[in-house]
């Protein structure tokens, strides 16, 4: 029988910078999942450092991860195309216009340097922007990275330091005898380590239930397009209040994400169905809104991509006192972006029980008292579209 | 025409004529940069492809709803985790606009593209593939070239030279890696009373030429190093045809390897019927000789489906065979510094090493290898490779090098095809202008209920943390 230091459930960008951290601090680890390395949410997302600047709770986490993120190439020892150049939200119309002054309300509850731009600004960061273009929400700081390649990065440092992950192999439950964490059982068998981390998207959640834990995520489905490549235009990471995120990839096609969703159910033995619907027509005419020369660039390619929503769109990251030794992670949304600061608070909460990270109110405990049917009273149930 | 005939409305969709752009990323065919400029007088090639086409002409007499020169460019059912769909449709996009149709049974006849492996100078005008030859010879009828050099010996390559010989294309030659003429001693016959010569145990080594091809250099695989200069302004590669699988893999097709092929296709079962509801396949690539009436028999009785596994087919000598000894003979003659992937400008070594794209301008830490480890799973993941090296990942979608990208993993790592998992197929199965994939119906009621990606909604001020107020 295998024996490790901690086992992390679930290859993701969260599992993957927990694992990277802890090993790198000399513990054994092994990463469990279900499938192939970060083959789930985290190599599908648009790559974006959201800042939480609406959140004080996570805004200070979020400016963690900003510095982590201008150093991460070297840390990691792979290129990750980090392009630190900005975030601007844009409006184009009246009703829009409106949103982006409340965003800006919300976003001076942290000071990360936001301000309102008019339309030429926005043009200065964006030339091709809309002649509708009406104004914009920016700040210098944060930045986007290529998802695919920043996942590999940790795996791949992970691996260089000996760290052992294991593929195509569900993680069904987690040991627990005398209130210790003992390990999980797997279809490949029972595997121990003392310190259990649970970055498992939404099965969280399922592995959970045995302890008598209502874990507040619900799992959803997202649509994501790239179009052919297209000159450098622009570096900022845009967000149009029309409904669409668009950052130019190093390469120079315009990746996008948005638009309707459909909340799902999880199995640990097969992989998450995640088609594409006819949804991508109206994502593609979004971005010829906000970008008209999109309009002479071609789709080249569609995919989904399913992760985990907490019940207050937060993150989580919690360490349980029953039983001891299990920790358990949650990305809500925004989990590529903090993934590296995660990773370094969850690996010194495993290794040490308690971490520099800021992590205050970020903790399960916010949600005590939440009811066991939430789901289906929010309308986050699975079979549920655009709630 | 046997489905109108059972009286059912039909609807024919075929993406030929192509506009000449979209010929360009080498779809269905491999067509070659040296496309002729005649291509783009739309109305004498619609005139062409029709008229070449007797069952076409007469499924359009018999009301047939024929759409040609239209892609179908995705299909979308409810599935688990996607449930909103409604009746099954396929989006379809002509050069006017895009639509959905619904359909009670969907029949994928997709047909086979070339199978074209890279040699030193495949991406100059005047390679092309030997589908992509017969077809612009028979049906679009435009073909730039003279003189010819054909790869390889198997029926697609003498079907080729036929139709090329019969257009007074001068035959240059056949370039065969083994001592033995595939397409059977018949052909053999014809090659030789057509004086076409014969090049035994040799492969191309390199395509001349500034411009365009001027000649091709052809060196002896009997380890001689013998070389020929082959004087040609074109060079047809007739290896191999392999499935069109793309919209049946991205619709969500349950797909197994077929040794043979070598190739990837639908499961179906004995009345040619996919793991999708009402979706078929009907395919060379099938074993039965009756697929037609079994699907008609089927779509008319929806009880009659049946559970009884099938096999497939294979025309003469094992395609996947042929397609090895291609791909090792001219890896070993050209070496590993010729770019794999036109797209991306990635050479066979960079790609086997995982290099990251040299537009970053990075480098890996430590080198690291596609295997991946454990008893489970598949052992190769196109997925990662095309991610770390963007073999496949580029304009055409990875229909020029996804096939032969495999085929160089499973040589160089000693790992069988079968446990290579090839890149996901995504829609749209064509790059499509961004124009005429808009949504037009972008009604009131999906702009208003259209969420904003939901990590960028605004946390209400109700449950916004207090840590720093
Ligand atoms: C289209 C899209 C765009 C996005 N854009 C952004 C963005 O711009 N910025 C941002 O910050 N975030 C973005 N996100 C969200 C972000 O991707 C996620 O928050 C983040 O990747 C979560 O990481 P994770 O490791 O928790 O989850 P995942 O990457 O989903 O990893 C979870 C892993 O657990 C494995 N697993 C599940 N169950 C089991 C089991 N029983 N046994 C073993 N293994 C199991 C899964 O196979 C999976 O590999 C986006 C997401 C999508 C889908
Ligand atoms: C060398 C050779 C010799 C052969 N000899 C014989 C023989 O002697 N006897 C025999 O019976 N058979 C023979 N065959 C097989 C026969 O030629 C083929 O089986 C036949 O052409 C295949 O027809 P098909 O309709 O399946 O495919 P195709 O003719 O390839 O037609 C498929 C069509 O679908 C289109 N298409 C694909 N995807 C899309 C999409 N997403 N949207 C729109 N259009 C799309 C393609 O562009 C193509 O026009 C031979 C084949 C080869 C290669």
């Amino acid at each position: 029988m295998m024996n490790y230091d901690v086992i992390v459930v679930g290859s993701g960008l969260l599992g993957l910078s927990t694992a990277y951290h802890a090993q790198k601090a000399g513990a054994r680890v092994l990463v469990i999942d279900r499938g192939a390395v970060a083959y789930e949410a985290s190599s599908r997302a648009t790559g974006y450092l959201s800042l939480r600047a609406d959140d004080p709770d996570e805004a200070p986490l979020a400016g963690m991860a900003e510095k982590l993120w201008d150093t991460l190439d070297e840390e990691l020892g792979y290129p990750t195309e980090w392009t630190q150049k900005g975030r601007l939200w844009v409006a184009f119309s009246d009703k829009q216009l409106e949103e982006l002054h409340q965003t800006y309300k919300a976003f001076t509850r942290a000071d990360f340097g936001f301000e309102l731009i008019d339309a030429q600004a926005c043009r200065e960061l964006i030339p091709i922007l809309s002649p509708e273009t009406r104004a914009g929400l920016y700040t210098p700081r944060s930045g986007h990275a290529n998802p695919q390649r920043v996942s590999q990065a940790y795996a791949w440092a992970f691996q260089d330091y000996g760290g052992t992950i294991l593929e195509h192999t569900p993680v069904y439950s987690v040991i627990a005898e005398g209130g210790k964490a003992k390990g999980v059982k797997t279809a490949a068998g029972d595997i121990l380590a003392d310190r259990v981390v649970l970055c498992a998207g939404g099965y969280n959640a399922n592995l959970l239930e045995p302890f008598g834990v209502v874990f507040p995520v619900a799992t959803v489905r997202l649509e994501a397009l790239v179009t052919t490549p297209l000159p450098p235009m622009y570096e900022v990471g845009f967000i149009g209040l029309n409904g669409l995120s668009i950052r130019q990839t190093k390469r120079g096609n315009l990746h996008a994400n948005g638009g309707p969703h459909e909340w799902v159910d999880l199995d640990a033995d097969i992989e998450p169905n995640k088609p594409n619907t006819p949804i991508v027509r109206n994502l593609v005419r979004r971005m010829i809104e906000a970008f008209p020369v999109a309009k002479g660039a071609q789709l080249l390619r569609t995919w989904a991509g399913v992760l985990d929503i907490t019940r207050d769109q937060k993150t989580i990251i919690h360490r349980f006192d029953h039983p001891e030794g299990l920790l358990v992670a949650a990305g809500a949304g925004h989990g590529f972006g903090m993934a590296p600061a995660i990773g370094i608070a969850m690996a010194e909460l495993a290794l040490k029980g308690h971490t520099s990270a800021p992590i205050e109110g970020l903790s399960l405990e916010r949600f005590a008292g939440l009811s066991p049917t939430w789901k289906a009273e929010k309308k986050w149930d699975a079979g549920s579209y655009n709630t | 025409m046997a489905a109108r005939g059972a009286d059912y409305e039909v609807t024919l969709i075929d993406e030929h004529p192509q506009e000449l752009k979209n010929m360009s990323f080498d779809a269905p065919y491999f067509y070659g940069s040296g496309l002729p400029a005649s291509l783009s007088d739309e109305t004498a090639v619609f005139d062409n492809v029709l008229s070449s086409n007797e069952l076409l002409l007469e499924c359009v007499e018999n009301e047939v709803d024929v759409k040609i020169g239209v892609v179908a460019w995705g299909a979308f059912h409810n599935a688990p985790n996607s449930q909103h769909i409604g009746t099954p449709k396929v989006g379809i996009v002509s050069r006017e606009g895009n639509e959905l149709l619904e359909y009670d049974a969907l029949i994928l006849a997709t047909g086979s593209r070339d199978f074209v492996p890279s040699f030193k100078g495949w991406e100059l005008p005047g390679v092309l593939g030997g589908k992509a030859g017969a077809k612009l010879l028979t049906s679009y009828q435009c073909f730039n070239g003279t003189r010819c050099l054909v790869l390889g010996t198997a029926p697609l390559a003498v079907e080729f030279a036929r139709a090329a010989c019969d257009r007074g294309i001068d035959i240059a030659g056949f370039v065969e890696p083994t001592s033995k003429f595939q397409a059977g001693d018949q052909e053999l016959e014809w090659a030789l009373n057509a004086g076409i010569p014969i090049l035994y145990e040799s492969v191309i080594l390199e395509a001349g030429g500034t411009d365009k091809v001027s000649s091709a250099t052809v060196i002896s695989t009997d380890g001689s190093g013998k070389q020929a200069e082959v004087e040609c302004d074109t060079i047809c590669v007739s290896i191999a045809v392999l499935p069109n699988v793309e919209l049946p893999a991205a619709m969500g097709c349950e797909m197994q390897f077929a040794e043979e092929h070598p190739a990837w296709v639908p499961k179906v079962d004995s009345n040619l019927q996919t793991s999708v509801q009402d979706v078929y396949w009907l395919s060379a690539f099938n074993a039965q000789d009756d697929q037609i009436p079994r699907i008609l028999s089927a779509v008319g009785d929806a009880a009659s489906a049946s559970e009884a596994p099938t096999g497939t087919t294979q025309h003469g000598a094992r395609a996947a065979d042929y397609i090895n000894v291609w791909v090792a003979k001219l890896l070993e003659m050209g070496g590993s510094d010729v770019v794999l992937c036109q797209c991306e400008t990635v050479t066979r070594s960079e790609f086997l090493e995982l290099q990251p794209p040299r537009y970053l301008k990075a480098g890996m830490r430590h080198p690291h290898v596609a295997v991946t480890g454990g008893d489970a799973g598949p052992k190769i993941s196109q997925d990662l490779t095309k991610r770390m090296t963007r073999v496949g990942m580029g304009h055409c979608q990875g229909k020029r090098c996804r096939d032969e990208a495999a085929v160089l993993l499973s040589q160089h790592y000693g790992i069988p095809l079968k446990d290579i998992k090839p890149g996901s197929y995504r829609f749209p199965v064509r790059p499509i202008d961004m124009s005429l994939i808009a949504a037009e119906d972008d009604d009131y009621h999906t702009r208003e209920k259209w969420p904003h990606w939901m990590h960028e909604e605004v946390v209400p001020e109700s449950v916004a943390g207090t840590a720093k107020r």
